[in-house]
């Protein structure tokens, strides 16, 4: 229960139309993209920085518990409020405050969903880089938090790299202004530090990106295999050949068939697997790199590579990838989304290992993922109204990630590892890491009140957790 | 007294006795930018990384590589170069003839230095994917790892980039690389206004043009534009038609003068005892203001918003008005006697509190960064 008090002073401080507590209404905000579950005693919506700063304030005086929202479309569980407490939803904190094309920056809201940003800009011949699937619905200031990825990432980075300064309150209410529109501010890059910090160190309430200039030419290939080694091999080789795509993607069978028979992207129902390449810059570069492609493709068997021809055709191809969970959603009950890494190389063995988990749990695993920078997404189908099958799905789930860390890889490469993945994270790194992490999560925040149990295992944070560990759909 | 450990190991213990001693360390690679930052003070031992230079992994076709923090950037270019692969940081203090005169990439990714094509390629935090630093607890912590998409755990790697050795040791770097492009061509305009530079490098900026490299340098008498392309002979040949105002510089004309442009602070600094260089994060639109109220050389990275002074008495240095301005390079004494940082901001309390995390006593490299950390 939230204290009287502290009610009375959001009451006053946002209205009575500027937060949620009723039970039906707590229901919509106790989930996210990923399977846990946990019910919030409150959700604020805040108008400004400064009522976000003051609820913090508030939260800080009567010692509750806070986790900062975007859109909720996050894949590890990272705004489920698993002590309780405050849900600070930045719905209404969505306005781009500043577009600078001179300086080829935007300073926005948290609550600023990504696609809007490249929608204000592209028109004048800008874009904003990093590029979820989820970028017609999750915001920015998600964004920062889990430092989310894209397929385009592979040739611009991830958010940490367009993200050059943040508003943020600290867990006691202190205002906190770090980084610039200008490069290389003086001292600790603390920017560096918050962004992917998962919402657990400070709560962003502004943010600089850094914006750029659309490519003069964009390609579109699909390059179609009869074996997922062949198609896995592709990769390497595009790689071997200093080719550097702004995307691969890759979609095996089972894919693809979901895929096609919800969107009808024009995916071909009986190959293995296809490669997604896409190819941006000067008409020049584009336009050798395309038949390079070709060449690559069909030097590791490609049976057939299709170029898209015109921006109809590009954007269906398209469709067909940023859908894909929704096409999953048409055919399977549940699923259950990794997001391991492994090194490029490692891609084919790594591919054979989930069809071998796959075979041994007897559930159907898709993969639809970022195969130019080794990010995999397998995708676990199951049913969790039959007794059981979530635990299968999670026990497969574990041992795919244990195989990309004995690759030298990571159990999460854009996803976060918010609490679906806090235990795991324990095989990833030494001891002495987690216990650094620790000691930065306190340092920021002694009380442990800001998203509390996440990103450390259990008995390295520093809370003991109301709402129990594990998936209750 | 100075020691060179031969391990990651070895350095972690050494710096664990200096904290139970209590002995004041002064932490450096080959100590190529002494005069970089504020004054370390008196120390009772110094710790170098330089024997640290070993290549730990390298997979060419994953695009990774992990170093030992002692490696010399010039070797470690030469190493990747074998396979058309590179770190594109271009940092100064790397084109010496003596090896141990050359900066180590534990140094640089410390210092932060980068050079002209961070346009393209960005700096260090765009470049290494992971690192192990050693605390004078004497622990050595791993962060990251050898993948280019990674975000299991806090980016602690971040910290250490810029820290000067202020709170830890990098002992091992990895870095994510990118494929030398086919060949490169340089575009040189010169210009007798700020105006009319300006005007250039915003056309370069607007256009669809992707230049590795956008400097300016501040001359007498003028400004000269010169940009970076890289790419197959048809990508260097539309950047030939696009800038058919410009001078085309190749091969090893080309080399000399990006040679120069990188080692224009050991240069000046060399020539000039008494000089200082000061440095200016600016916006791109503020970066011809600053340039034009320096009365003396200077250069900038116009692309990215990053102005460099060079004044040949430290005495007469001058802040622009616009822009955060710090002296980087100066003469011992001037830089124990002035202020060398713009005033910190709000966020200095918790940089304070991480330095008094990793070290409560102000042991390591005490006084060089910002604030006097």
């Amino acid at each position: 229960m939230i204290a009287t008090g502290a009610l009375q002073q959001i009451d006053k401080l946002l209205g009575p139309r500027g937060y949620l507590d009723s039970a039906d209404d707590l229901k919509l905000y106790e989930y996210d993209g990923s399977v846990d579950k946990a019910l919030p005693e409150l959700v604020v919506f805040p108008r400004s920085a400064e009522d976000a700063a003051e609820l913090v304030r508030i939260a800080h005086l009567h010692r509750i518990p806070i986790v900062g929202r975007g859109a909720g479309t996050g894949l590890s569980g990272g705004v489920i409020a698993r002590a309780g407490g405050i849900v600070i939803s930045f719905a209404r904190m969505n306005r781009i405050v500043e577009i600078d094309l001179a300086n080829e920056r935007a300073v926005l809201e948290p609550g600023v969903v990504n696609l809007e940003i490249t929608q204000a800009v592209e028109r004048d011949g800008y874009f904003y880089a990093p590029d979820p699937s989820s970028q017609k619905a999750c915001t920015i200031g998600g964004n920062v938090a889990e430092n989310a990825g894209g397929p385009h990432t592979l040739a611009y980075g991830v958010t940490t790299n367009h993200v050059l300064g943040l508003e943020t309150v600290l867990p006691d209410g202190t205002p906190m202004s770090i980084g610039g529109k200008a490069p290389d501010m003086p001292g600790y890059d603390l920017t560096g530090l918050l962004t992917g910090s998962e919402g657990t160190m400070a709560l962003v309430t502004g943010i600089i990106v850094r914006l750029m200039r659309q490519p003069e030419l964009v390609k579109t290939l699909l390059a179609i295999y009869d074996t997922v080694d062949d198609c896995a091999d592709s990769v390497a080789e595009i790689t071997a050949r200093v080719i550097t795509p702004a995307a691969v993607e890759m979609l095996d069978g089972v894919m693809l068939r979901m895929v096609e028979e919800a969107t009808h992207a024009g995916y071909p129902m009986d190959a293995a697997a296809v490669l997604l390449i896409e190819l941006e810059g000067l008409k020049e570069a584009v336009e050798e790199q395309a038949e390079q492609i070709v060449d690559a493709c069909k030097c590791c068997r490609a049976r057939e590579v299709r170029i898209a021809r015109s921006a109809i055709e590009r954007e269906l191809l398209w469709k067909g990838r940023k859908n894909a969970f929704g096409a999953v959603g048409r055919v399977s009950p549940s699923y259950y989304v990794q997001d391991g890494v492994v090194p490029r190389t490692k891609v084919a063995p790594t591919l054979r290992e989930i069809h071998r988990i796959s075979e041994k749990y007897g559930l159907t695993i898709s993969n639809i993922f970022h195969a130019g920078d080794g990010n995999m997404h397998p995708i676990i189908l199951f049913n969790h109204h039959k007794p059981g099958e979530l635990v299968r799905a999670k026990a497969a789930g574990d041992e795919i990630l244990r195989f990309c860390i004995a690759q030298g890889g990571s159990i999460t490469g854009e996803h976060g590892v918010g609490m679906e993945k806090m235990e795991l994270i324990a095989a990833q790194f030494p001891e002495e890491t987690l216990d650094m992490i620790a000691r930065f999560k306190r340092l920021f925040d002694p009380e442990c009140r800001l998203n509390p149990g996440k990103m450390l295992p259990t008995g390295k944070g520093c809370m003991e957790i109301r709402q129990p560990v594990g998936m209750q759909i | 007294m100075t020691i060179v450990p031969g391990s990651a190991e070895e350095l972690a213990e050494c710096l664990a006795e200096a904290n139970a001693r209590n002995r004041q360390v002064t932490v450096c690679g080959n100590s190529t930018k002494d005069r970089m930052g504020g004054p370390i003070s008196p120390s009772d031992v110094t710790i170098s990384t330089r024997a640290l230079n070993q290549v730990l992994q390298y997979n060419p076709r994953d695009l990774t590589i992990s170093v030992g923090a002692g490696i010399s950037y010039c070797e470690l270019s030469g190493i990747l170069a074998e396979h058309r692969q590179m770190i594109p940081l271009d940092p100064p203090f790397s084109d010496r003839a003596s090896i141990s005169q050359r900066a180590t990439i534990g140094g640089i990714v410390a210092a932060n230095t980068s050079g002209p094509r961070r346009r393209l390629y960005g700096s260090a935090r765009d470049m290494v994917i992971g690192m192990t630093f050693a605390t004078l607890e004497g622990k050595l912590i791993r962060a990251g790892g050898m993948v280019v998409k990674n975000v299991a755990g806090l980016d602690m790697g971040k910290l250490m980039i810029g820290s000067f050795g202020t709170l830890a040791v990098m002992t091992s770097l990895n870095f994510r690389l990118h494929p030398m492009p086919a060949g490169t061509r340089t575009f040189v305009q010169d210009f007798e206004q700020m105006a009319g530079v300006m005007a250039a490098r915003d056309e370069v900026l607007k256009s669809r043009l992707q230049p590795a490299a956008i400097d300016i340098l501040k001359m007498v008498g003028g400004y000269r534009l010169a940009i970076q392309a890289g790419g197959s002979p048809a990508v260097l040949d539309r950047y030939s038609r696009e800038l058919v105002r410009a001078r085309v510089r190749e091969g090893a004309e080309e080399d000399v003068l990006w040679r120069d442009i990188r080692e224009a602070t050991p240069q000046f600094l060399r020539e000039h005892e008494n000089g200082a260089v000061v440095r200016v994060s600016c916006l791109l639109s503020d970066l011809g203001r600053v340039l034009e109220a320096w009365p003396v050389q200077a250069s900038a990275r116009a692309g990215s918003g990053v102005c460099y002074g060079y004044f040949e008495q430290a005495a007469e240095l001058r802040h622009p008005a616009t822009g955060t301005s710090a002296v980087e390079f100066a003469p011992q004494g001037f830089r124990e006697s002035t202020e060398l940082w713009p005033r910190p901001g709000n966020d200095f309390a918790m940089m304070k509190k991480i330095k008094d995390m990793f070290d409560p006593r102000g042991l390591l490299n005490r006084g060089r960064l910002y604030g006097r950390i």
